[in-house]
């Protein structure tokens, strides 16, 4: 939880693992990166047992790019095909019980908040499907009405995809599936529409098939959480074993599933908006100046 | 033996678009060196694969031929690459990376 963390104990540093001594003489930490230096800095994510072409992976590596500070960032998981990537970063990654993510991730930011008073501390939940929108929903909803301040993100690859393909609540009504094999017979959740229910600050979905976008997106609902409230991201990230589709048309995927189902879409509470225009001079969310607001109401 | 990527470096160093370094799902498994590619003349530098962290999913290729329409990169039989980056040999630098090119995995 500083940048102290990831420094070598003096006179160890040749017994480090090449990668080791790369991430902390080249990683992240302490410096601002971004998706557009990609492939010339030393990523916190390493290796991982994940499956070849997953979009889940390709999507974390983004996220994990895109915090804010990650050296002052601790990430929750649960039991999904996600964690085993993002417990491969060299962040802090709490690991709940089934379903209790957003539970223990209250408790965390709670924590950090009485331990380090105004010095921002990310939590950030990452978790599939399953874990936020079904087994995880008790806590997730409440942790949403509580305007608890850490980010969810909902790694959504509408199946449950490391048990052998059964249908979740994300999956979309009539998909076939090995363990669901007379198709959905309901419909999708919405969960976006709960987020903004409930209250969250900040509410996105997303397809890694942006990479710029997804930064953008991350870095927000991550800044989002440090004082104004909750913010939710659904990301689709199609698991290409559970719906067959071959490794190299994982983008091709992603790019017609946007256009079916998963568009753009972002909402931002007026209090985040001043927040993030204030705090971190996003200009685009300036009140605009009175003159302008009459002018653009004369043209329409 | 199995397929890796391998990013042509004439027709990646004259466009250097550097999309494949954002679309692979693996960490520091397509990166990007600005000398490559200075010694045939080219303005830019090239993205190259670390072929021990390849998984081969392709995803790169698709990336390549249809988002940026460069087609510079193909999957090869990994004895069939003359020689390839590994983690090991690769340096980092300031602004991009360099690597000391070693004969590929075998097997």
């Amino acid at each position: 939880m500083s940048l102290d963390y990831v420094k070598f104990t003096p006179g160890f540093e040749k017994f480090m693992p090449k990668e080791y001594r790369d991430m902390v003489d080249h990683g992240p930490f302490g410096k601002k990166t971004t998706v557009s230096q990609m492939g010339s800095f030393k990523e916190v994510m390493e290796e991982h047992p994940m499956c070849a072409g997953c979009a889940m992976t390709l999507f974390i590596r983004l996220a994990v790019i895109a915090f804010p500070n990650p050296e002052d960032t601790i990430t929750v998981g649960t039991a999904g095909c996600g964690r085993l990537a993002i417990s491969q970063a060299a962040i802090p990654f709490v690991y709940g019980n089934y379903g209790d993510q957003n539970g223990v991730a209250s408790g965390l930011s709670r924590g950090l908040r009485l331990r380090f008073g105004d010095k921002p501390k990310d939590v950030v939940v990452m978790a599939g499907d399953g874990g936020t929108a079904d087994i995880g929903f008790q806590q997730v909803v409440h942790s949403w009405f509580r305007h608890e301040r850490f980010t969810t993100i909902m790694l959504d690859n509408e199946v449950y995809g490391n048990t052998g393909g059964q249908e979740s609540g994300m999956t979309s009504r009539g998909a076939v599936l090995k363990m669901a094999p007379l198709g959905k017979k309901f419909d999708k959740m919405d969960m976006v529409g709960l987020a903004k229910l409930a209250g969250c600050a900040y509410v996105a979905t997303v397809v890694p098939n942006n990479p710029r976008r997804v930064e953008s997106v991350i870095k927000k609902a991550v800044l989002v959480a440090r004082e104004v409230g909750s913010s939710y991201i659904q990301a689709y990230t199609s698991c290409n074993i559970e719906y067959a589709i071959p490794t190299d048309k994982v983008m091709e995927d992603a790019k017609t599933v946007e256009n079916d189902r998963y568009a753009f879409s972002e909402y931002i509470s007026d209090e985040a908006k001043e927040y993030l225009a204030e705090r971190y001079g996003y200009k685009e969310y300036l009140p605009k100046p009175a003159a302008a607001v009459a002018a653009l109401a004369d043209k329409a | 033996m199995y397929l890796v990527a391998d990013i042509n470096v004439e027709i990646c160093a004259a466009k250097s678009c550097k999309l494949c370094t954002q679309y692979c799902p693996e960490a520091n498994t397509i990166l990007y060196s600005d000398e490559m590619g200075k010694d045939k003349g080219f303005k830019y530098g090239s993205a190259y694969v670390a072929v021990d962290r390849c998984k081969g999913c392709a995803q790169c290729v698709w990336v390549c031929d249809n988002m940026a329409k460069n087609n510079a990169i193909k999957m090869i039989m990994i004895d069939q690459l003359p020689n390839a980056a590994l983690t090991d040999n690769i340096i980092y630098g300031e602004k991009s990376t360099t690597v000391a090119l070693a004969a590929p995995v075998v097997g």
